[in-house]
């Protein structure tokens, strides 16, 4: 079964989660034949609210919940991940190495979150959007033609700290 | 002669801050360096406590990364700092800590109050910044760690500043080793431009960083 998986991170993110639950977006889903769409939608439960009518999902069937300990078992299963700009959500969808759509929040205070956006998709690593085209992004098929994210090496850091602490 | 003696004392901490402040003395390093100093510096036998400071969401889930690259033998003992609100992190320490399993090891946690909230106003983030002083001085006076690891969160600004307190009274050099945020494409954080002045190392995970701040050192990859 194809499956995309929608997660917001530790905190909310309204725009994100209405523009899942909308009918065009769905019909997206459903005209790239993904069959199920699992969404983490943190505080933004008040605007989750898929249609109810099955007619209205295009057959797409949809799971959700608030939170999760287990975020890197849910993007292992999905064959998209579609998640928030925030750097553990991206870093968990580019190391486990699956097609990745970031959605970046422009309503945040500090947006330093586009900055990394901006500089993963011009790499190739992942398709970055706003809510708006989200939808757009999907149908485009753009996210199965990404380069693999290189294998992360943090040795560095044992060895400066080491020679720090030589002296 | 209270005016003279004042000026004396001005120009000794100057003097002192200057002699031991990194930003005066770090030198511009390369990446290449970075790349060449790899498995030079040999593991010296003694043992060292770490003091790691945690922040909320995306720092710590770096960190935790971070930390992968560090060798748990050597930094045998371990102070996580750690906001009092910060549940997520203490799960994080929970996960690190449990898969160690060595009785000549130990760590503590130091929850402190969190130095600024996100959207806290900035009115009363003198006070909040305070009572987060005073935690952070009481618990690096009772550890006195042998190095600072940190990657960001606010909090990570008052162990530095802490840590430099000790550093310039003479009581223990404790080097700061600095980690700006994977999210930092182009300029650093609050915490970055402070923490800049005060690191003995201060790494930068994107290279466009380095022209405005020749100092940093940039390493790729890390996380």
């Amino acid at each position: 079964m194809s499956v995309v998986y929608v997660t917001v991170g530790s905190t909310g993110f309204d725009d994100l989660v209405s523009v899942v639950c909308s009918r065009l977006f769905l019909q997206n889903l459903a005209s790239r034949r993904f069959q199920q769409l699992i969404v983490q939608y943190g505080s933004s439960e008040d605007v989750f609210m898929p249609p109810a009518a099955e007619s209205d999902t295009f057959g797409v069937e949809i799971k959700s919940f608030d939170y999760t300990s287990c975020t890197q078992r849910f993007i292992d299963q999905a064959d998209l991940v579609i998640c928030h700009a925030g750097t553990g959500s991206i870093l968990e969808a580019l190391h486990s190495r699956k097609p990745t759509i970031v959605v970046v929040n422009r309503g945040l205070m500090d947006n330093h979150q586009s900055e990394i956006a901006a500089e993963l998709s011009g790499r190739g690593y992942l398709i970055a959007a706003d809510p708006d085209g989200l939808a757009e992004a999907v149908a485009s098929g753009a996210y199965t033609k990404l380069t693999p994210y290189p294998n992360a090496d943090p040795q560095p850091i044992g060895e400066i700290l080491d020679e720090e602490t030589m002296v | 002669m209270i005016l003279l003696l004042a000026i004396a004392g001005a120009v000794a901490l100057v003097l002192r801050l200057y002699f031991v402040l990194p930003i005066f003395s770090r030198r511009q390093r390369s990446t290449l360096d970075a790349r060449k100093r790899r498995g030079k510096a040999a593991r010296s036998a003694t043992q060292k406590m770490l003091c790691i400071v945690l922040g909320s969401g995306g720092h710590t889930a770096e960190m935790v990364r971070l930390l992968s690259g560090v060798d748990f033998d050597r930094y045998c003992q371990r102070l996580y700092i750690v906001g009092d609100t910060d549940v997520i992190s203490l799960d994080q320490i929970g996960m690190l800590e449990s898969r160690r399993d060595d009785e000549k090891e130990e760590y503590f946690v130091g929850r402190v109050p969190r130095s600024r909230g996100v959207g806290q106003p900035w009115l009363t983030t003198p006070i909040s910044v305070l009572q987060c002083f005073g935690q952070v001085a009481r618990l690096m006076y009772q550890h006195l760690p042998d190095a600072v690891l940190c990657n960001g969160p606010g909090n990570c600004v008052v162990v530095c500043v802490v840590a430099t307190i000790v550093r310039v009274l003479g009581v223990k050099r404790i080097p700061i080793i600095y980690v700006e945020s994977f999210a930092r494409v182009n300029t650093l954080s609050l915490s970055g431009k402070i923490v800049y002045m005060l690191a003995d190392r201060f790494i930068v995970q994107w290279p466009d960083i380095l022209q405005q701040y020749p100092q940093a050192e940039y390493v790729p990859n890390l996380v």
